[in-house]
């Protein structure tokens, strides 16, 4: 880890010292684990590319402001997190679209009530992930990072509140909110099962 | 006893690990709570973080292939030496005008506490006379030798001026005229600063000065002899020289008086 931080810095200073190549092996370096986290957080693979790409793209041009005594694996995931972010925030409307035609609870009830399907059909093709995502679509965009953060990607409050950029206790708040609601969602699913 | 909201449980489910916290010694003792929270680990526990699509060894190649174009060659180094170079400019010029006013301040104190003491070194009469005195003494000093200067300039010519030629009257006459009035200033400074020798030249010299410059037509023979011998009598030219040999101790004595010492 501090021989990757070592290399980080060296490939940093040679940027800024006018060799732009160096950059390359900076993307090469971080791509899959930025890739990982953008995947979680926009649900998109198509999306989470064009995250991965944008996220570069940004941290290159913020490269002046990076500090040394930072690690620069926590400083462009951050970016990434908050580029992911962007991203589900301009597809808000084509999401909420999507969890208005896929989250109605009528919708859902008859989904899992059809006799003919039944509770296990349901698990074995996969349509609880469905829903799952359905739920999740119907949370805000920071509730939604807060939570892929929290539970999949393993992160503390601090680390979230840093990369939305909020406080530690809005981000546990958020946490709370988004499982609050994907548990209501999924309530009549539980119930049918 | 209170049962722990969902909140709590909440953060209890994702603070596991982290050691035995009062939530979760509160599930150990009570079976709701316990409940609740084995629901909560359920829900929770089918979402499971979705694997992404794997990305082969190339991907980050690909990326950077994909983002190279779009990115500038660093040269900013120079512009943040600039920067800083600019921001270190500015700090040493405030600093070096910040020096020079603490100098100059520092100076004006060093040089007011000289004078004062070599004020309080004089005897008592002398500190008497060296009290402060009003600026414009200085300006009446540099006047008051020039002109004694022009005074004795035009003394000199006269006692050796022709009275026939009107080519050396005229000028003298003109330049009496010029001196009257400047004389007359000085007279007044004289009074009132109580220099009774310097008032009682400068009198008489305003005497020849007034006939000199009031005389109407050419001065005669007569006319001459009778300005040169009221010049010689009073022994003025005499006593416009001891005047302006005095006139650097004049200057001294009014440096130490006054703050500056300047002239």
């Amino acid at each position: 880890m501090v021989r990757m931080d070592q290399n980080d810095h060296a490939a940093i200073r040679a940027i800024l010292a006018g060799d732009k190549e160096a950059y390359g092996a900076l993307v090469a370096r971080h791509a899959s684990s930025l890739f990982r986290v953008a995947f979680r957080i926009t649900g998109n693979e198509a999306d989470a590319e064009e995250v991965v790409q944008e996220t570069f793209l940004r941290a290159y041009r913020k490269l002046e402001g990076f500090e040394s005594r930072s690690n620069f694996g926590t400083w462009i995931y951050r970016i990434a997190v908050r580029c992911a972010l962007d991203r589900i925030g301009r597809n808000k409307v084509d999401e909420s679209r999507r969890v208005a035609e896929a989250s109605d609870p009528e919708q859902d009830q008859v989904q899992v009530a059809d006799d003919a399907a039944g509770p296990e059909r349901l698990l074995l093709s996969g349509e609880l992930g469905a829903l799952q995502e359905a739920a999740m679509s119907s949370l805000t965009a920071t509730e939604r990072t807060a939570f892929v953060l929290r539970h999949m990607e393993d992160r503390t409050t601090e680390e979230i509140a840093a990369a939305l950029g909020i406080a530690p206790n809005a981000a546990k708040q958020a946490v709370f909110r988004a499982v609050h609601k994907m548990r209501m969602r999924l309530a009549p699913l539980r119930v049918r099962i | 006893m209170n049962h722990l909201n969902e909140e709590e449980l909440i953060e209890h489910y994702y603070s596991k690990g982290a050691g035995v916290d009062a939530a979760g010694e509160h599930l150990e003792q009570c079976g709701q709570c316990a409940r609740v929270f084995k629901a909560l680990e359920s829900d929770l526990g089918e979402f499971v973080a979705v694997e992404p699509p794997a990305r082969d060894a190339a991907y980050g190649e690909r990326v950077w292939q994909s983002i190279s174009s779009a990115l500038p060659v660093y040269e900013t180094r120079k512009r943040s030496w600039l920067r800083i170079n600019l921001w270190q400019g500015l700090s040493y010029a405030a600093a070096c005008a910040l020096l020079a006013a603490a100098a100059f301040f520092a100076g004006r104190q060093w040089e007011h506490k000289q004078s004062q003491t070599a004020v309080q070194n004089l005897p008592p009469p002398a500190r008497q006379q060296t009290a402060p005195a009003p600026p414009r003494e200085r300006v009446v000093v540099v006047v008051l030798s020039d002109h004694l200067e022009r005074s004795e300039r035009l003394l000199v010519e006269l006692k050796h001026a022709d009275a026939d030629s009107e080519e050396t009257v005229s000028p003298l006459r003109d330049e009496a005229r010029s001196l009257l009035a400047a004389n007359r200033i000085c007279r007044q400074d004289a009074k009132k600063i109580d220099d009774p020798d310097l008032a009682t030249a400068l009198d008489r010299l305003d005497r020849v000065l007034a006939n000199l410059a009031n005389h109407q037509g050419n001065l005669d023979a007569a006319d001459l002899t009778r300005l040169q011998n009221e010049m010689s009598a009073d022994g003025l030219l005499f006593q416009v020289r001891v005047l302006r040999s005095r006139i650097p101790e004049r200057k001294a004595a009014k440096a130490a008086r006054s703050e500056g010492g300047e002239i």
